[in-house]
């Protein structure tokens, strides 16, 4: 056997390991609780558990679907900071082409935040 | 500084774009119109201005991200006059269209900076994401109707289609990467034989032809193509079909003469076989179609094979042909677009049925699509049938090395045949249709309408009839992409 071969068979008893080691515990998780605490449903335990107070009302609500603009709109600003970060460390080094550069990202980006906001999309109503 | 005047005739469309994006916030509606005109003036002005530059050979930007060339050149040019009817069609038309005037005019823009940018890339990364701009882009001009379920299925389906072709495109850009160790085309170029022998390579550049292949909706690609026809704004829909398609052409055109010219043997038959797919699928496709803007769909899928042809006989005389083709079928395109964006909006329906007696409501609507028409079956002395011509001459000349080219003239010829039927079928209807329970009133086509689609069947004839001029063009870009 030569040495690629055995590496690869350390790779299979690590896999073998992984997958037997989780299957192993659930299994005894499972044995511990048929014999333990077998089920004994009732109206009161199949019950919602709603930090003890009686439960009303529907559980699939539908949810505002508004907040996705804001998801949008605070990308602006995250993928700001990514690239400003690293600007900013290295500032004093840069040539006036870097900061130019880095001006007319920042204006883009602002476009977007004034576009957005002439649109009323930062109004909650 | 030089790098920015070469990449000038981009720049100035990205911020007209950005400008009407921010000026659209404050003007009042009746000052929308006003805004439309504005940026396709400036459209006109950046294509005059395209013919100050005088690229002696090709000229390098950016650390060799971007070329320009004659090449270059004229496709910028065929995509600035695109894109400024497609503006003039979206303002012609615009109280049909929810949404934002300003928001649908300046994502044009930036659809149309990308294509100008597919035409300079001379590196995967800015092919990639060039073209990247342009197919986000019209993700959301698919969709611009929102309220409309035609519109909004056409998104889903280009969306999903889009981002499939994207993978396959930047898996290929990887592997192709991960054989040379560079995304350079001139690096590309001169690699040794050695490296070009590498299956990784192979395997990159057929995903990269995979997702070239979508933007052309050339066969077994193509699927996307009649749904998103149908359900998209006529615009869009004019703009989907001639800008996105010459995309495609314009990348695959030096990809595979200056970045790979290895692939030039070795994709001869793939490119035959897609060529010769293509053209019978979308017209026998196109047979029992009743939509209109279905109909030019597949119709979309059979001219990509025409210009395959073009392409795959790897002589200068079938790109100019392909060119020459492209040029023709913009302008044919358009025209018919125009008369569908208006039967639209007077019927809601765009199906045989509802152009019934449109020679009696419309004059000039009912020339226009005859027009287009009988362009599109390659009628003389109209620009379709110069385009024809010419892709079949440079086919029965490659035939002499590659007997395979007789049996695709074959498919051609007889593509041409069958699809005299469907295209005639549409004049039929215009002018002998009968009309059903419609009320035929006289349609009145607003002016900026009416300018274009006076302008396109001009073009339509002038290309048929003096192609010397659009072929000298041809000849001169492809020169500079070093084909004899």
């Amino acid at each position: 056997m030569t040495e690629q071969t055995q590496s690869y068979l350390f790779l299979a008893v690590l896999l073998g390991v992984a997958v037997a080691f989780p299957l192993v515990m659930l299994g005894l998780a499972r044995l511990w609780a048929t014999v333990y605490s077998p089920a004994k449903p009732g109206p009161a335990k199949a019950a919602p558990y709603e930090c003890g107070l009686e439960s009303t009302g529907d559980a699939w609500v539908q949810l505002r679907s508004g907040y996705y603009l804001y998801a949008i709109v605070f990308l602006i600003f995250d993928v700001e900071a990514l690239f400003l970060l690293p600007f900013a460390v290295a500032f004093t080094s840069l040539p006036v082409g870097a900061f130019v550069a880095i001006l007319v990202f920042l204006l883009l980006l602002v476009e977007g935040l004034v576009w957005a906001w002439q649109k009323g999309v930062l109004e909650w109503n | 500084m030089n790098d920015l005047v070469l990449m000038g005739l981009e720049g100035a469309v990205l911020v007209t774009g950005l400008a009407v994006l921010l000026l659209d916030l404050w003007i009042t509606p009746d000052q929308r119109r006003l805004l439309g005109f504005g940026a396709i003036a400036t459209l006109g002005v950046i294509f005059c201005a395209s013919f100050a530059y005088l690229p002696d050979g090709t000229q390098y930007a950016f650390g060799g991200m971007y070329a320009l060339d004659e090449f270059a050149l004229y496709f910028k040019r065929f995509f600035l006059i695109a894109g400024m009817f497609v503006l003039l069609l979206s303002v012609g038309t615009s109280h049909a269209e929810e949404g934002g005037q300003g928001e649908y005019l300046s994502l044009s823009l930036f659809a149309l900076a990308g294509m100008m940018f597919c035409a300079s890339a001379a590196n995967l990364a800015l092919l990639f994401v060039s073209l990247e701009l342009v197919t986000v882009t019209f993700y959301v001009l698919v969709g611009f109707q929102r309220r409309r379920l035609a519109s909004l299925e056409a998104a889903i389906k280009y969306l999903i289609i889009g981002a499939l072709s994207s993978a396959f495109l930047v898996y290929g850009i990887a592997l192709i990467y991960g054989a040379t160790g560079t995304l350079d085309f001139r690096q590309l170029a001169s690699l040794p034989a050695a490296v070009m022998e590498s299956r990784i390579l192979w395997l990159g550049a057929l995903f990269l032809f995979v997702g070239l292949g979508f933007k052309m909706a050339a066969v077994p690609f193509q699927i996307w193509a009649p749904d998103v026809y149908q359900g998209a704004p006529p615009s869009t829909t004019a703009f989907l079909a001639v800008g996105s398609k010459a995309a495609g052409f314009v990348l695959l055109l030096r990809v595979l003469h200056q970045t790979l010219p290895v692939l030039e043997t070795r994709w001869l038959h793939l490119l035959m076989g897609v060529a010769g797919l293509s053209i019978a699928y979308g017209v026998l496709c196109a047979i029992p179609q009743r939509s209109l803007k279905r109909l030019l769909g597949y119709s979309s899928i059979a001219n990509a094979g025409y210009l395959l042809i073009g392409v795959a006989t790897l002589s200068a005389a079938g790109a100019t042909a392909a060119l020459y083709y492209l040029a023709g079928y913009l302008y044919t395109v358009l025209a018919a677009f125009i008369v569908i964006a208006v039967v639209l909006q007077h019927t809601g329906r765009d199906d045989f049925d509802s152009l019934a007696g449109l020679h009696q409501r419309s004059p000039l609507l009912a020339a226009g699509l005859t027009f287009a028409m009988v362009s599109l079956a390659g009628i003389p002395p109209l620009a379709g049938f110069f385009g024809k011509f010419l892709v079949l001459k440079a086919a029965l000349a490659a035939g002499a090395e590659h007997p395979g080219f007789y049996w695709l003239l074959g498919i051609a010829v007889v593509g041409v045949v069958i699809s005299l039927y469907y295209y005639f079928g549409v004049v039929r209807a215009v002018y002998w249709g009968t009309p059903g329970e419609q009320p035929a009133g006289p349609i009145r086509v607003e002016w900026p309408l009416q300018v274009a689609l006076y302008l396109a069947m001009v073009a339509i004839l002038w290309l048929g009839v003096m192609p010397n001029q659009i072929t000298n063009l041809a000849e001169l870009a492809v020169k500079s992409l070093g084909l004899r």
